[in-house]
């Protein structure tokens, strides 16, 4: 660089903050990042779909309902998932799967931070009574069994109208699980809170007179968010699971295809020898928890400071 | 005495009790007294050291004075106006011109914030200067302690111990205050590098007229340091004197021991070195079975000068010495 270059410089060098030198720690992964891609495809394909539906594209996935060829036949080079008994193609059905699953997963996961963080937030900083009736709410409904408690919820929010709109399919099954989700990352918040708290850093915070918000919002939770990303990375797989047991028990989406209804007609076809559909169903599923898995605990090594060893 | 009128920061009997909450109706079962009466006052300019061992209430005593903790009673006169008593509105106008400088250089700078967002956040807060200002003050602030401006944009993980405690001092600067507690601000430094950020601070106090309230437990620090010393033990002053006269002429059993301890480079191996015996007695038991009876002067237990009269009551603090300082000592052998 040449010296009247240098002059010229006026803003000074930027640091490598705690995320970027998280995420460049991420990236020396091969695997995770390779699982990265496997849910960037997912997620591509989720888009699109959701694009092909709005502009009414006719193409691959937005065609399932079409007849593709005979009632079950056997995966061929035509059909490579064989179809289902109205000889729909399995394949688009699987497709389609990836809409409704990457949809509830991600509503329920910003209903449940959305409540989740603010509230164990506000029990770890005040403690005392607020604290108690927080923990008392999460602690009741953590002790209902999880599948129970979800399917209360869906079997209750199910066609019922709020403000004029009806909760119809997959509304309701994210509005289900977001619901009932929220008590682990809350109790999370809460206990990292209650550490960092007492920390000299908001100790100085506080004696240079920061109102309590800004000490929560600005200096305790950009602290603790880290955990919220890397809690859902993890989290993920099981609102989709949960979504695939909603659906398997008749409560999911009923008009379109999705993985758990395709594994719910798999228990008259298995019998008959159709293995397909459930096979289909499977596959996506397994790939998908699988990067998911394995991105996640990539993303808590590279995240967490605690875990930062070498 | 001197009149009180001169004093920027008057502390009279403060004491800050812990309650022991026990029980399913988690009922008050007793109180730790981590500070129980004391009483000081720092002249505009001047530099009062706090020393003692661990756990004696030192921290307590600063975080009283700023209201961080609760006081439980006394009263914390900051240039004629008690801050224990003061309003919302009221303390936060006064928090702005006491600030503080943290023990911890790794854990009193918010990992996720940048050097200038930490050093100009309290300006920030406090709405005096925003935007190309604020960016100005800040890089003269760095300057004022040693540091580039260039760091500006880097996070405190990226910079040393001694670097991070300049980044303290800046911020305890940011809101030109007129006194700043400094609670231990070297004890985690590498000796090589406390005498840096003594040096550094004993030229800010010149350039800005600071007043310090300084804690510490390394007495060589103190010594160089402060113009009055004030040695705590258990919740109470028990010496107070200048520098010179301290280290000239202590008093009080427990200053002498702390005295002898300090290591010397030319005195010869003594064997008149006082050690002291015991551990400092839990202040949550004040029992007869945990050395400190109820009663009584709390240093009693490992005192080589106890007598019956020890054991009835607390001494308090009054003159002692026979010089023309001003000594006080809390000890019923004097």
């Amino acid at each position: 660089m040449s010296e009247s270059q240098q002059l010229i410089k006026t803003e000074p060098p930027k640091g490598t903050s705690l995320w970027k030198d998280g995420f460049r720690r991420l990236r020396r992964r091969r695997l995770a990042m390779l699982c990265l891609g496997v849910l960037t495809l997912y997620f591509l394909l989720a888009g699109f779909i959701y694009l092909a539906e709005f502009f009414d594209w006719r193409i691959g996935p937005t065609l399932w309902a079409e007849q593709a060829g005979q009632s079950y036949a056997p995966p061929s080079s035509k059909n490579i998932f064989g179809t289902d008994i109205f000889g729909q193609s399995v394949l688009r059905k699987t497709l389609y799967g990836t809409k409704i699953s990457i949809t509830v997963a991600l509503c329920a996961s910003l209903i449940s931070i959305v409540i989740g963080v603010p509230l164990g937030a506000v029990a770890g900083y005040f403690r005392g009574f607020v604290d108690e009736i927080i923990v008392w709410i999460y602690s009741t409904l953590s002790s209902v069994p999880y599948i129970l408690l979800i399917l209360a919820f869906a079997v209750v929010l199910r066609d019922k109208t709020f403000f004029g709109y009806k909760l119809t399919g997959i509304t309701a099954v994210y509005l289900a699980i977001g619901l009932t989700s929220w008590v682990g990352i809350c109790r999370l918040i809460r206990g990292e809170v209650i550490k960092h708290k007492d920390r000299e850093y908001i100790v100085a915070a506080i004696s240079y007179g920061c109102s309590r918000r800004r000490i929560i919002f600005g200096h305790l939770l950009p602290n603790v968010f880290h955990l919220v990303i890397i809690d859902f990375s993890l989290r993920f797989v099981a609102f989709i699971h949960a979504e695939v047991i909603l659906s398997f028990l008749g409560l999911g989406e009923a008009e379109r295809p999705s993985w758990g209804a395709m594994i719910n007609d798999a228990r008259i076809e298995l019998s008959r020898g159709v293995w397909w559909q459930m096979a289909a169903a499977t596959v996506a599923i397994f790939f998908l928890s699988l990067a998911l898995n394995i991105f996640g605990d990539a993303l808590r090594d590279s995240l967490d400071p605690k875990l930062r060893i070498q | 005495m001197v009149n009180t009128n001169n004093y920027l920061l008057k502390v009279d009997g403060l004491r800050t009790y812990f309650p022991i909450k026990k029980g399913l109706l988690r009922r008050t079962a007793g109180y730790v007294k981590a500070v129980d009466g004391v009483s000081f006052g720092i002249e505009k300019g001047q530099t009062l050291g706090l020393v003692g061992e661990s756990g004696c209430g030192k921290t307590t005593v600063a975080r009283s004075i700023v209201r961080l903790v609760p006081a439980t009673a006394g009263k914390v006169l900051f240039e004629q106006r008690d801050i224990l008593s003061a309003d919302k509105v009221e303390l936060r106008r006064l928090r702005s011109q006491i600030s503080l400088i943290f023990q911890d250089p790794y854990g009193s700078l918010n990992p996720r914030m940048t050097i200038g967002n930490i050093v100009g956040e309290p300006l920030k807060v406090h709405k005096r200067v925003t935007g190309s200002e604020l960016t100005e003050r800040v890089m003269v602030l760095l300057l004022k302690v040693g540091l580039s401006p260039d760091y500006m944009n880097r996070y405190a993980h990226e910079f040393s111990g001694g670097q991070r405690q300049r980044i303290g001092i800046a911020r305890a600067l940011t809101l030109k205050p007129k006194l700043i507690i400094c609670d231990e601000p070297v004890s985690a430094l590498d000796v090589s590098i406390q005498s840096q950020i003594l040096n550094l601070l004993k030229d800010l106090q010149e350039e800005f007229g600071l007043t310090f309230l300084f804690i510490a437990h390394d007495l060589a620090v103190v010594e160089f340091f402060c113009n009055i010393v004030a040695v705590m033990y258990m919740g109470r002053i028990v010496e107070q004197a200048t520098a010179q006269e301290l280290y000239r002429n202590p008093l009080h059993p427990y200053t002498r021991a702390l005295i002898s301890a300090v290591p010397e480079l030319d005195r010869p191996r003594q064997s008149r070195r006082t050690t002291l015996g015991g551990e400092v007695p839990s202040v949550l038991n004040r029992s007869p079975q945990s050395g400190v009876p109820p009663t009584g002067c709390p240093y009693q237990a490992r005192c080589p000068r106890r007598q019956s009269d020890c054991l009835e009551q607390i001494p308090a603090l009054k003159r002692g010495g026979n010089t023309s300082d001003e000594h006080f000592v809390a000890c019923w052998r004097y």
